[in-house]
């Protein structure tokens, strides 16, 4: 029987437009240290710490020589993920479940500092994929529109998702973006790449975000409300875009098999009261409705449309406002972890959905957009 | 904003050159489009699968591959966006991103499209359409590069 | 301790400064097949993979992504996979990676793979200065070379280390590296030829620094019940961990003696039951970017007392032949596909214990240690391999 894990300390920042005062791994520390009164534990009660993003979003080669440091890294057993910080507790969860270790802070952060789109094309490669112009936002926008064309999927459902999450926005003390948008001012937001539009993309945020995990011994000294890790699963897709097809993610797919089967959930519709998901856009997030088996191939507009998904739905997803709201480039997924664990410790004030008990967090790796994704998926219980 | 209160921002930027290796099997496949216009992939002597672009190894057998085929030149779009926004190191906008499937491949190459009017976001969904039949254009003055392909352009 | 793990298999590729033979995928593929042929699995088997590399020397930047289907093979896509990367100490993260993959419980064989194409940059230098802090300190021109210059200038001031030394050093590695096939550098080198190499940072000459190389490696981690049924010679994992200390070398007060080496030594050997270095290893794979980083090595996994390091070189202890040979490979100094080059030392030290290291087989490993170290001087990892069981 693998020894069980479970969330003891989160932390997040306020995200927001910018934080011009602080220099860029200052949100590792603030929502460290966040994360550490939260676990009313100190640096040194912490055995490894992982830290996550993108040395050149970051600007500096080796950027974990500063976020290491400023998430309490400090000469212990430090690592980092090129990865979303939701990796980092993947990883953090191994090194717990070894026996080797028995906590873990695991920390991400999102800034402006860098072109985002001048990075991910670089993700690419120079050979093939550079020279035809290629980045995370062009790959993603020809996922949704090969999503689009395959099920007969339309816009406006895509933007019913927006709508919701930007709704749910208002709601979280931590949202970056809190005013609620119409399904007209989304369809009449400029055009990125076709079928998006400028409302059906995230926003760039700032801000931080860390998880304290502990080892089941240890948990019950340091807290009275943990959130078990009942299940995880992780997967990476294919880097070659004319390999597959581009209407399905199936990491997704395998990265919540792995999660439900450790869980034992086969009935995710109806077993889970919340879900989190990073959803890349809003096309995206449909996609994923259908990829986690919330709904059937093709069916996840649907399921918008049935108000299924909406707060006050059998299944609300993104009662934080999801990424539509506050997205922190190689952050987000971790911060779906934290936001579907406040809900089942029933903090989550203003978007509580009443009850929870058990969640879904989903969280996405995508320095080159649809190419090579990861995808991994938390099944989260209250303890 | 007092002196006190001033935070600055400090420029930076990266200037790294690079000189990539195209190794053997692409080399080759751009030497086809250079000297001879013709495009090649590769069949994997397992799964039997043209791949494109060219692999020396299947990645779904994981054998490697020797066998090479000529495809298209014509070829299918199977997957297209259309981009409105100027991003930072690409071409500026209105520019139509494809994948490409020519015939005999059994995987879709990406590239651009090209002599059709994508201007109107309105009417840009009425110029491309999935399954569209398109042929390449080929540069006049050719280096051994994807570019040697310019781009696909819609046929008949 | 855990539950116990075993490397299965190794694959190595030539390194050289550049691999104009391949695209990146095609070299992945080449240290993958390898590692996979001589562990008998096939990509079926892997239940996960770990992936390093030191963006962003390779022009390619998050080069894991291209690479997937290298790694990969049959139906391997959707399949678990991240990405570590810690500098020069990649290579040994990755390989704690795969090891607490294991250990966890949650997957029996894991791939893990480290790659780098310092070759496809025009100027490694420049690259090891984005690596330097913009805001305070990039102006100043600061590469990995300078840095450890200094670290060489401490040493001699505090111990009465000279240049000597250091040709000592990187003639031995150079005899080394001639029966390794794999290496990049492979040229007879005395130490009178390294003391008339070219000066680049006082008192670094030309050959007490690694080269700039193209190179891949894998390793396959196994649990113990997979291992044994495998391999008659599975190699345990007995001790292993990495240290980080920070950025701001002028707030160490240890910048000669690398005291954050010497403590994560401490902890290992713990972890490993190990008390006497020089006695109960039988091979070392250090991480000797530069000659005066071995020469500190020792001193700081205690196989000498401090300021004794040169001491062992002289007296060859450290030589093939020797009572603790390092670098049979010829070590980093000649070869440094830098974020695989930490992967490369446990893939080294793991042939060594296997008995199949060939031509630089050390005669009757038992035990090997494997280090690596990163950043600003400031990361180490240690990993411990055996050939009996912990």
């Amino acid at each position: 029987m693998p020894r069980r894990v479970a969330i003891v300390g989160i932390g997040q920042t306020r995200h927001e437009e910018s934080k011009d005062h602080w220099v860029y791994w200052e949100n590792d520390y603030e929502a460290a240290k966040a994360a550490l009164a939260d676990a009313a534990l100190k640096r040194t009660d912490i055995d490894t710490v992982i830290v996550s993003g993108w040395d050149a979003i970051d600007g500096r080669t080796l950027s974990d020589m500063h976020t290491s440091m400023a998430a309490g890294g400090y000469l212990k057993d430090s690592t980092h993920v090129g990865d979303d910080a939701i990796i980092a507790l993947a990883y953090g969860y191994m090194r717990i479940a070894s026996g080797l270790f028995d906590t873990c802070l695991a920390a991400g952060h999102g800034h402006r500092e860098a072109s985002v789109e001048a990075v991910t094309r670089i993700v690419f490669d120079p050979l093939f994929a550079r020279p035809v112009a290629r980045n995370h936002t062009i790959t993603q926008a020809m996922q949704a529109n090969a999503y689009l064309h395959k099920f007969g999927v339309s816009e406006e459902q895509a933007a019913r998702v927006v709508v919701k999450n930007r709704q749910n926005g208002t709601r979280n003390p931590y949202a970056h973006l809190r005013q609620a948008v119409s399904v007209e001012d989304v369809l009449a937001s400029s055009p990125v790449a076709y079928p998006l539009k400028a409302l059906d993309c995230p926003p760039e945020s700032v801000g931080g975000v860390a998880i304290i995990l502990a080892a089941e011994e240890v948990v019950r000294r340091i807290t009275d409300r943990p959130v078990w890790i009942r299940g995880i699963g992780w997967a990476i897709e294919s880097y070659e875009l004319g390999n597959r097809d581009l209407a399905q993610m199936p990491s997704v797919a395998a990265a919540a098999q792995q999660a439900y089967r450790m869980a034992g959930i086969t009935r995710p519709l109806e077993e889970f009261d919340l879900a989190e998901v990073h959803e890349a856009t809003s096309f995206h997030e449909l996609m994923a409705y259908e990829a986690l088996r919330f709904a059937g191939a093709g069916q996840g507009g649907k399921l918008m449309d049935e108000g299924v998904t909406e707060m006050g739905g059998r299944l609300p997803v993104n009662p934080s406002g999801g990424a539509l709201s506050t997205h922190l480039f190689g952050a987000t997924g971790l911060v779906r972890v934290a936001e579907a664990a406040l809900q089942l410790r029933h903090e989550a004030h203003g978007r509580q959905v009443a009850g929870a008990r058990l969640a879904l967090a989903h969280g996405l790796s995508a320095p080159a957009g649809a190419a090579a994704p990861t995808n991994c998926v938390v099944v989260l219980e209250r303890g | 904003m007092t002196q006190e209160e001033e935070t600055l921002i400090m420029p930076g930027a990266w200037n790294l050159p690079f000189r990539h290796t195209a190794g053997r099997f692409t080399s080759r496949f751009f030497r086809e489009l250079r000297d001879n216009r013709k495009i090649y992939g590769v069949r994997c002597p397992q799964c039997r699968r043209v791949l494109l672009p060219p692999s020396s190894f299947c990645e779904q057998c994981f054998t490697p591959c020797q066998e090479w085929v000529e495809v298209g030149p014509l070829g299918t779009v199977e997957a297209f966006t259309i981009c409105y926004v100027p991003f930072l190191g690409l071409p500026p906008p209105p520019i139509a991103p494809i994948m490409v499937k020519l015939d005999g491949a059994d995987t879709s190459l990406g590239h651009l499209l090209g002599e059709v009017d994508v201007s109107d976001p309105g009417k840009a969904r009425d110029a491309i359409k999935m399954g569209m039949r398109v042929e390449p254009v080929w540069r006049d003055e050719r280096r051994g590069e994807i570019g040697d392909i310019q781009y696909f352009r819609p046929v008949g | 301790m855990g539950r116990r793990v075993a490397i299965v298999g190794v694959g190595l590729t030539k390194c050289s400064s550049h691999r104009k033979d391949v695209t990146y995928p095609e070299l992945i593929y080449e240290a993958v097949s390898g590692a996979l042929a001589q562990a008998g699995v096939t990509p079926k088997d892997v239940g996960a993979v770990v992936f390093g590399s030191m963006d962003p020397f390779d022009g390619v930047f998050a080069p894991e992504r291209w690479n997937v289907e290298a790694c990969a093979g049959a139906g391997f896509a959707n399949k678990p996979f991240i990405k570590i990367t810690t500098g020069g100490t990649t290579g040994g993260s990755v390989a704690l990676g795969g090891y607490y993959h294991v250990a966890s419980g949650m997957y029996d064989v894991v791939l893990t793979v480290a790659s780098q194409r310092v070759g496809e940059s025009v100027e490694a230098q420049l690259v090891l200065n984005t690596g330097v802090d913009p805001i305070y300190e990039r102006w100043m021109g600061i590469g990995a070379i300078t840095l450890v210059a200094n670290q060489a200038v401490h040493h001699f001031h505090h111990y009465g280390t000279t240049e000597e030394d250091l040709a000592l050093v990187a003639a031995k590695n150079y005899a080394n590296a001639l029966n390794n096939p794999y290496a990049h550098l492979q040229r007879h080198l005395t130490a009178e030829d390294a003391l008339r190499s070219r000066m680049i940072a006082w008192p670094l000459h030309l050959s007490d620094c690694c080269p700039s190389s193209d190179g891949a490696c894998a390793v396959v981690f196994a649990s113990e019940e997979r291992a044994r049924r495998l391999t008659d010679t599975p190699v345990w994992v007995r001790g292993a961990g990495q240290i980080t200390d920070n950025y701001w070398i002028g707030e160490r007060p240890w910048y000669h003696d690398w005291d954050s080496l010497a403590m994560l030594a401490r902890r290992v050997y713990k972890q490993a039951k190990i008390v006497d270095p020089l006695a109960e290893l039988d091979v070392a794979e250090l991480y000797n970017a530069f000659t005066i980083n071995e020469i500190i090595q020792c001193e700081a996994l205690g196989f000498c007392d401090k300021g004794k390091g040169p001491e062992l070189i002289r007296k060859g202890v450290t030589a093939m032949g020797g009572n603790l040979p390092i670098c049979p490979s010829g070590g980093v100094l000649c070869s440094n596909p830098i974020g695989a080059s930490g992967l490369i030392r446990v893939g080294e030290a793991a042939l060594q214990v296997m008995g199949k290291a060939d031509q630089r087989q050390v005669p009757g490993v038992k035990t090997a240690l494997a280090h690596v170290w990163g950043a600003a001087l400031g990361f180490h990892v240690l990993m411990i391999l055996g050939k009996e069981a912990p």
